[in-house]
């Protein structure tokens, strides 16, 4: 089983949906985010960058890549980051020894590194008291290694996970399941009859950055008409 | 003496404050240093890359006396060595107050990554802190058996002093041959940490293992200088000026390969006019070009300085000349990270808009009430804390260099009669 997602920008409404509940699932500390969405081109979100004279926009939602050439796993000196079984590139929160060599070598600079504690980061932050948000269970995998803990150690990296927690049970990760637009899709690139290699072989698909040989197991369906 | 003792009460006061300000870092996080998610190497890794520099560099001055043969240099192997060896445990010291989980550390041995540049860096670093200690202690063996100090020698008691300096002589060549190429390979391979990864234009470049040897032999050659003329004043200069200015050649001549190495990088970097290259070339001459100039303009003073017989002529030429040099080093190493960092390689070409290349923004890793998360590129500047911290290499290394200077015959003697490195038997059999 290989895990992959296609994010189809003709839908995205840049909307930030699966942001928020990438951050909210996850329980990531303020000032970290798995997952972003941005107008590219524009120094701000959702307002029109001028090309060629007419103000037009599209979307780009950006979290780990999953890639098959995974730069951030072959640089990790401990191991800590790995390719699971299913083709998730996932971070072992006890292996991690935060050098943040991973940091540097990812080109989709989609890890982030856990600069203080989380639990610390969250009270500065101002919410409610006894306000807690995230999947509350600590997450192990098969060979018991934690991939997934409502707060993460101080030091140690973290990223996307393909939502692990939900995706071992089958289900789709969280920004798949909340995207309103339903532009993202998510399945087994494996399995030649799944929705999304239905959606690969009908429709014309890129990957980010594709020049530098990482195979992202995201795809990505190019924008035909960008708003305006 | 009191000079040295003077070294030493500011070491230890360095230390303590360093020790200090990382246990802070400890309890608050990394989150006090300046280092966030878009830039996630600063100050304690340029720090690093600079330690295994003139580490490296200590080691080839001395191998190169053995090699080529250089008999002025011979007096000088000895401080070479110990240089080499308080540099390298300095470079692997600062490495523990970058490492977020410093308690794991232990896991580099348990579940070392092969393919992991950072893996064969920890391999080298660690046989060249062994090989460059052997060097020292087969070096002062001889002194030890002498004068009855016991210090792991108990193995040399039923031998003869005869005997003991053989062993040395023979074991210090040995190690000289076995430390030239290790030397050459942990300068190759901490390159290789960083012009292995392609996201990163600044350091994807074949270039930059050949250019770390070079700077590390230029400021390997200039700490020897350092050491040996701060410790031993005029007397030493008016008695080894022609090997103190053998040394300052060396380090000339390996700016002069360094500055070409650079030229030509730089060159290839601008030729071709691609959007990221050039956005690399702004960011070192506009965005941190007051720094680039800094470092070139010490850079081309100290090789000229070193090459011209002006620099040569008297002590304060030679040491002005070998701390110019040294923070021009330093500047260079700082300058491997800021046009690295601060180009994303998240960058994506927007045709026909206003900004052709755009950088896709990256979330700090900390929360800052009114100001942005979501940042472009990062003002980097060492905090406080880190700068605090970033002194225990220079601490240790001053600790180590002046302890053993003032503990043991470290430096050439400057009376003629008394020169023990240079006496008749041992320089007939270093030889060859």
């Amino acid at each position: 089983m290989k895990l992959g997602m296609v994010i189809d920008l003709d839908r995205c409404i840049g909307c930030r949906t699966c942001m928020v509940v990438c951050k909210s699932h996850n329980a990531q500390p303020p000032g970290t985010w798995w997952n972003r969405v941005f107008t590219p081109g524009s120094p701000e979100h959702q307002v029109p960058a001028l090309q060629k004279g007419e103000p037009q926009m599209y979307f780009l939602p950006v979290a780990c890549q999953m890639c098959e050439n995974p730069p951030c796993q072959k640089v990790c000196p401990v191991g800590a980051t790995y390719t699971d079984d299913q083709g998730r590139v996932e971070v072992d929160l006890e292996r991690c020894i935060g050098c943040r060599y991973c940091l540097a070598a990812c080109p989709y600079q989609v890890r982030q590194f856990n600069w203080e504690d989380p639990k610390k980061a969250k009270g500065k932050a101002g919410y409610v008291e006894g306000y807690e948000y995230g999947y509350p269970f600590p997450h192990r995998d098969k060979n018991g290694r934690l991939v997934y803990i409502p707060n993460r150690p101080k030091g140690v990296v973290e990223k996307c996970t393909f939502c692990v927690q939900y995706t071992d049970n089958g289900e789709k990760p969280i920004c798949v399941q909340a995207c309103p637009a339903r532009a993202r899709f998510f399945g087994d690139l494996d399995d030649p009859h799944s929705e999304i290699n239905e959606i690969l072989r009908q429709r014309q698909a890129f990957r980010l950055k594709e020049e530098l040989g990482t195979r992202p197991k995201v795809f990505y369906l190019p924008p035909t008409s960008p708003r305006k | 003496m009191h000079r040295k003792n003077l070294a030493l009460i500011l070491g230890f006061f360095l230390f303590l404050v360093s020790l200090s300000a990382w246990a802070y870092q400890l309890k608050a996080g990394l989150i006090i240093t300046h280092m966030r998610n878009p830039f996630s190497w600063g100050l304690y890794i340029a720090t690093f890359a600079f330690f295994v520099g003139i580490a490296a560099g200590g080691l080839i001055v001395s191998s190169a006396v053995y090699l080529f043969n250089i008999a002025a240099l011979k007096p000088f192997t000895r401080v070479a060595s110990l240089s080499a060896f308080a540099s390298i445990l300095a470079a692997a010291i600062i490495i523990l107050p970058d490492l977020g989980r410093v308690d794991k550390i232990y896991l580099l041995l348990l579940h070392p990554n092969f393919r992991s540049p950072l893996i064969w860096d920890v391999l080298v670093v660690s046989s060249y802190i062994v090989l460059t200690f052997l060097s020292v202690y087969f070096q002062l063996l001889p002194d030890w058996k002498r004068e009855g100090r016991s210090f792991l020698n108990r193995w040399t008691q039923r031998l003869s002093p005869e005997e003991v300096e053989k062993i040395s002589i023979t074991w210090s060549r040995r190690i000289a041959f076995v430390g030239l190429p290790i030397a050459i390979l942990i300068h190759t391979i901490t390159a290789l940490i960083f012009a292995t990864q392609v996201s990163r234009g600044w350091w994807y470049t074949t270039i930059l293992p050949a250019d770390f040897i070079s700077v590390a032999v230029a400021s390997g050659a200039a700490l020897c200088l350092l050491i040996a003329l701060s410790s031993m004043g005029e007397e030493g200069f008016s008695r080894y000026g022609p090997a103190f200015a053998i040394l300052a050649r060396i380090a000339g001549c390996a700016l002069v390969v360094h500055l070409f190495l650079v030229a030509t990088d730089l060159v290839i970097h601008w030729w071709w006019a691609n959007p990221d290259e050039l956005e690399l070339l702004s960011l070192l001459f506009r965005r941190y070009g007051v720094l680039y100039a800094l470092e070139m303009v010490l850079t081309v003073f100290s090789m000229v300085y070193f090459l011209s017989s002006r620099g040569t002529t008297s002590l304060r030429t030679l040491l002005v000349g070998s701390l110019i040099l040294l923070v021009a080093v330093f500047i260079h190493r700082l300058n491997l990270l800021f046009p690295a960092f601060n180009h994303f390689p998240l960058s994506l070409a927007v045709p026909g808009a206003a900004n052709e290349l755009w950088s896709y923004p990256v979330a700090l890793g900390e929360f800052r009430p009114g100001e942005p998360t979501f940042v472009s590129s990062w003002p980097y500047v060492p905090s406080l804390g880190e700068i605090f911290v970033d002194l225990l290499p220079f601490a240790l290394a001053i600790i180590i260099c002046s302890w053993m200077i003032s503990s043991y015959s470290i430096l050439p003697s400057i009376r003629k009669g008394k020169d023990r490195t240079l006496s008749s038997s041992s320089t007939h059999s270093l030889d060859f």
